[in-house]
């Protein structure tokens, strides 16, 4: 649970190999100019930027440079300035006089932007979880977040999702997610009132994520079929919505939707989230096995990953056999890892399938067998072996896992010849879903296109300009038509 | 002593009375007049007001309420059991750490597991059984219905059956006896699938009726499309025919014809 934290992106390797702080102080004034340019012309696109380069320095942050950065950016002797100061740790404190001379020498100007502002708290509050200053974390994630209820502009709204995510995360590195849970709901309602969607997304996460803590899955269901959804602004947030419902739905004994969202999830992480990566390539082969699914060997060879999930190939591998007694083995040996992952409920569920399994194999290889036979080769341990083995055969029949029928007299099972595939449709039934999906995937990476606003305004006449807006126009609404026409 | 905290213990004493005569309409008529006092106290849920009497009143309520979960299944109420239980677990999981456990929690945890098994509310089932720790999935009353659910999964019926022998709880007999009705209705579907035919004793004997008469009342009531005839049950017309060989012409048009339209828009 706690490994899939850190989900970021990858930080670029910087060319620059010197660390020294003048430079990261010079490279955190460029962020704030870039921040001050997406305040005055309103671009959030630019901040996204700004926290992503931010993510770069994030390593090399010192309490000197981040003193220099705050006397840079916040008026000396505000009251924010001072908040923010009293949090940061009091070492170094002769290195940070050098800092602040020179930085106030050069920019005398004075900043005032809530943007500034806000930034200014985040980069405060990434450097304290980063130094494991949990204490002084909670402290000023909440006095943001404080302020942010009283801010309402659209280019805070990146900040204020990034600053809700290490709100929420500080409470949780302290223990005490529960304490939050009803100032989250309340964000929640404030963003969904100001349209802000992003802080709604990352919200929604958050209260999902806080429930799942405690394993409330029946609340964490209601808010999530409650909650408004819209096109998902960030991947990152997205990633982890489909990871909780996946999680949601698994417990909710919906394995097919479940698998659907685990799978996704895994596929649409960024590479360097390996630790929720692995999150969800557990969870995906539970339900895969749930299903009746075998997965492949590939999925537990990933790279890095291999041995995060060895217990799970070793279940994976005593279910494919059938083997009950091997099954309940492993079970025993991992109880330590599927209780940490808090998987073990559902593995408990598994032992079913285990039966499963084995029947089927017994219903391949054998035309006929006796029911005592059944019992002794699945190793049904009970009082009445021949009863049970009846009854569970009796309901594997009706549920379609095996082809057979029962005689009771003779107290045996007949298999029945298994038919040819290819004279049923589902081979183009599972021709058409693929099909499908391809042209599927095609659409949606047209309609994904994005083209930066006004460049190549010069090159086309506003004759080519109107022409070729008619043609994505038309091209769009194909798209709008067709998806109508689906449903 | 706070007089309404007294005015309440002294009604549930007089409650608690009346439902050891097995009085039960008095009991449920002290219950409803108990569950307008409580609104009263200000340090229940969802409240959760500090007030000096907190513990005493939650204690008390969550007595009441325990009480009430009990009262329903004996009257055999099952929506009573679910709204009083939704009561009642608010005790158990917000109010835990201020009060010390009951000693009723896990024998009502897991009547209510059973309940959702019984109604066949498998999720809700699963959901619930999430919150509880290990420890409490150890404990006997817990463990009976986890068992059971599995069994039930399994198919193994009689397993189900023979675990009314060992309900850890006397108010846990009235579920097993629902549960032996879905088990019975199970038995019959898998039944119709996997045999051809059954003699009428195995039949009945697999069904678990007293007597041939109660058998062919169940047949001719809930499976009407089963066959009796030489001292057997025939299923073969509950099987459903062989599939037909027909090919669906208009779904591969519909089909070919998106195809098309879609390519026309790739080229």
């Amino acid at each position: 649970m706690t490994q899939d934290v850190e989900m970021k992106e990858v930080p670029v390797p910087s060319n620059s190999v010197s660390s020294a702080s003048p430079s990261i102080l010079h490279n955190l004034k460029e962020i704030a100019s870039l921040l001050e340019t997406a305040a005055y012309t309103r671009e959030v696109r630019r901040i996204v930027r700004a926290v992503r380069l931010t993510m770069v320095l994030r390593r090399k942050l010192k309490v000197s440079v981040i003193s220099a950065f705050l006397n840079f950016a916040l008026t000396p002797g505000s009251e924010v300035h001072s908040r923010l100061l009293s949090f940061l740790p009091k070492d170094d404190e002769q290195d940070m006089d050098v800092d602040t001379a020179t930085s106030a020498t050069q920019v005398p100007a004075k900043h005032a932007l809530p943007e500034l502002e806000m930034y200014s708290y985040l980069l405060v509050l990434i450097f304290l979880i980063d130094q494991k200053k949990y204490i002084e974390a909670k402290a000023c994630a909440s006095a943001s977040i404080a302020r942010i209820k009283n801010l309402n502009r659209r280019t805070i709204d990146v900040l204020a999702s990034r600053l809700y995510f290490y709100y929420s995360l500080s409470y949780e590195l302290t223990g005490d997610l529960a304490e939050i849970r009803g100032n989250l709901l309340n964000l929640h309602r404030i963003a969904t009132l100001r349209h802000d969607e992003l802080g709604q997304e990352t919200l929604l996460n958050l209260l999902l994520r806080n429930y799942l803590h405690y394993n409330l899955y029946d609340q964490a269901e209601k808010l999530r079929s409650k909650a408004p959804r819209f096109e998902a602004h960030s991947n990152q947030q997205f990633c982890r919505y489909l990871f909780y419902l996946g999680k949601i739905r698994t417990i909710q004994l919906e394995y097919t939707d479940a698998k659907e969202s685990l799978l996704q999830a895994a596929r649409k992480a960024p590479i360097a989230a390996l630790g929720f990566r692995i999150q969800c390539n557990k969870w995906a082969i539970i339900v895969r096995l749930l299903l009746g699914e075998i997965p492949e060997r590939t999925v537990f060879m990933q790279k890095g990953m291999e041995k995060a999930l060895r217990p799970y190939f070793e279940l994976t591998n005593a279910v494919r056999i059938g083997d009950l007694e091997l099954f309940k083995n492993i079970a025993e040996k991992f109880s330590n890892v599927f209780n940490a992952d808090r998987t073990h409920n559902l593995i408990v569920r598994l032992r079913h399938n285990v039966i499963r399994t084995g029947l089927r194999n017994i219903s391949i290889s054998y035309s006929r067998i006796s029911l005592v036979d059944v019992a002794k080769k699945l190793r049904l341990d009970s009082p009445n072996p021949v009863a049970d083995a009846e009854s569970i055969v009796a309901k594997a029949i009706r549920d379609g896992a095996i082809d057979a029928t029962l005689d009771h007299a003779n107290g045996w099972m007949v298999s029945k010849e298994t038919g040819d595939i290819y004279s049923t449709n589902e081979p183009q039934a599972a021709f058409d879903t693929r099909i499908a999906f391809c042209l599927n995937l095609h659409n949606d990476a047209v309609r994904a296109l994005r083209f930066p606003p006004n460049s190549h305004k010069e090159k086309e006449s506003a004759e080519k300009r109107r022409e070729r807006q008619q043609q994505e126009q038309e091209l769009a609404k194909h798209i709008a038509e067709e998806d109508d026409d689906e449903f | 002593m706070d007089p309404k905290l007294t005015e309440v213990a002294q009604l549930f004493e007089r409650f608690k009375a009346a439902f050891v005569r097995n009085d039960f309409d008095t009991c449920s008529n002290f219950l409803s007049q108990l569950k307008v006092k409580l609104t009263e106290f200000g340090s229940l849920p969802p409240l959760f007001q500090n007030t000096p009497n907190a513990v005493k009143e939650l204690t008390l309520a969550r007595d009441i309420y325990e009480h009430a979960v009990v009262l329903s299944v004996k009257i055999e109420d099952q929506d009573a059991f679910e709204r009083d239980f939704f009561q009642l677990k608010s005790y158990y999981v917000d109010a835990h750490d201020r009060l010390p456990s009951s000693p009723q929690e896990h024998p009502i945890l897991g009547l209510n597991l059973l309940r959702l098994l019984v109604q066949n509310r498998i999720a809700e089932f699963h959901t619930e059984l999430e919150l509880l720790s290990s420890a409490a999935l150890e404990n006997p009353c817990i463990k009976h219905a986890v068992e059971l659910e599995q069994s039930f999964m399994e198919g193994a019926y009689n397993r189900v059956l023979s675990a009314r022998q060992t309900v850890p709880h006397e108010t846990y007999v009235y579920f097993m006896d629902l549960l032996a009705k879905t088990v019975r209705d199970e038995i019959a579907g898998c039944s119709e699938k996997a045999y051809d035919s059954l003699s009428i004793k195995d039949a009945r004997q697999m069904l678990l009726f007293p007597s041939d008469r109660e058998l062919l009342a169940y047949v001719s009531e809930d499976h009407p499309e089963w066959e009796v005839k030489n001292d057997a049950v025939y299923f073969q017309k509950a099987k459903e025919s062989a599939p037909c060989k027909e090919i669906p012409s208009l779904q591969l048009i519909n089909q070919t014809l998106s195809y098309a339209r879609e390519l026309e828009r790739i080229v």
